[in-house]
């Protein structure tokens, strides 16, 4: 049993109401936020994409692979999103 | 709609203000972390002002505490930095006060914050689900035990599993230089809150002491990254497998597809019979039947999950 079944009262449906109101506007400010971080964002992945190529890539605790050059993903056209 | 994506989210940027639900005591303050816009389920930092009193109650959730600084008591006992409570729903606990204030984690899981004075259990409570420990002073840190596993120097204390979904809570430490070089997703949704200390993903940037998130499934994070170290608190809502990769651009379609395919071919024979079985609500035979509950989604072989079943009439004798 995670829940008992209950009856919400007024208040509590309006104090819900208003905190999703203001989750709503959090989550608008953290997307602009992650939007506006897109170059940095950009280097970071060059880098990874690097790194996994010469270093290697974390496969399971401390064994790693390097990744050939032909493996590396290609970006897709789509908008890349990280907040979803 | 379940909770959505709030990551990364630094709750010292805004101020606690005073919580002001009904059934609950003056002098408790809060910042929301997230919240779920159907059940109320929510994770909120809260501040217990220095002489703040609580009667002994019961919520009609379960919900999870975790004291970061000052000191709580409950009874006769004073809990201070490092106290977990796991409290089932409807299981009460005692007269708790705080003589010097104490800040912490609240994890309501199931449900809105509720607070019911009462001196007894709720009938359906499950006191043998109560759980507390002092995870800084009675555990010690150990390496993550899934397969595959995050890269050494992620080290854990599990302070809660849930036998049935496998959901736990634990706390994690990185280590100073701390880094790995992949990209993970999970098929559960996880939160989690740092107590002390920054860390990096590549995709969100660094997140600070203070800093939280609430990650819905099959949502892409990693590489990762610490400098100095980071002390941390997490949740997961189900079993947490890490599926690795490194494509830094696919999609929560891309990546639950994948994870269904890897499903398909680690259990073949489960995964037939899930998707061919005409009435697919699959009975534990430990927990009991699904429909009992409701809480198993299932459809009768037409794959239309969204119905409700009519209530059968009881036959007289």
């Amino acid at each position: 049993m995670k829940s008992i079944p209950h009856k919400r009262s007024r208040e509590v449906e309006a104090w819900l109401k208003r905190e999703i109101t203001e989750q709503k506007a959090r989550y608008r400010k953290i997307v602009a936020e992650q939007d506006a971080l897109a170059p940095r964002r950009d280097k970071w992945v060059a880098e990874f994409l690097q790194r996994i190529q010469t270093r290697g890539t974390h496969v399971h605790f401390n064994t790693m692979r390097k990744v050939g050059p032909e493996e590396i993903p290609v970006r897709p056209k789509r908008k890349f999103r990280v907040v979803f | 709609m379940a909770r959505p994506h709030i990551e990364p989210f630094v709750d010292r940027d805004v101020s606690f203000r005073k919580f002001t639900m009904p059934g609950f005591p003056k002098g408790m303050q809060y910042k929301m972390l997230s919240l779920d816009p159907d059940n109320g389920a929510c994770t909120m930092t809260v501040m217990f002002e220095p002489g703040y009193r609580q009667p002994p109650g019961m919520s009609y959730s379960e919900y999870e505490l975790f004291i970061m600084t000052g000191s709580i008591t409950v009874g006769d006992k004073v809990h201070g930095p490092g106290s977990y409570f796991m409290v089932p729903a409807g299981v009460t606990i005692g007269a708790m006060s705080s003589p010097r204030g104490a800040t912490g984690l609240l994890f309501y899981n199931y449900g809105e914050p509720s607070f019911i004075e009462s001196d007894s259990d709720h009938p359906q409570a499950e006191r043998h689900k109560f759980s507390m420990v002092n995870a800084y002073d009675d555990m010690q840190w150990a390496s993550t035990n899934f397969f595959p596993a995050t890269a050494p120097g992620c080290l854990v204390k599990v302070l809660h599993f849930d036998e049935r979904t496998q959901a736990f809570t634990f706390l994690y430490c990185m280590t100073p230089n701390f880094w790995q070089d992949n990209i993970s997703y999970h098929d559960c949704a996880e939160e989690a809150y740092h107590i002390w200390g920054t860390s990096w993903m590549m995709q969100f940037g660094d997140l600070p002491t203070g800093g939280y998130f609430y990650r819905p499934p099959y949502i892409n994070h990693g590489a990762f990254g610490c400098k100095l170290g980071t002390l941390a608190i997490g949740r997961t809502d189900s079993r947490l497998y890490n599926h690795f990769h490194f494509n830094p651009w696919t999609n929560i379609e891309e990546n639950k597809e994948r994870a269904a395919s890897r499903v398909q071919h680690w259990m073949p024979d489960l995964y037939k019979w899930i998707n061919t079985h005409g009435h697919n609500h699959p009975v534990d035979f430990e927990f009991g039947h699904g429909h009992a509950h409701g809480d198993v989604p299932h459809h009768h072989g037409n794959g239309m999950v969204e119905h409700t079943h009519k209530k059968r009439r009881r036959r007289r004798k």
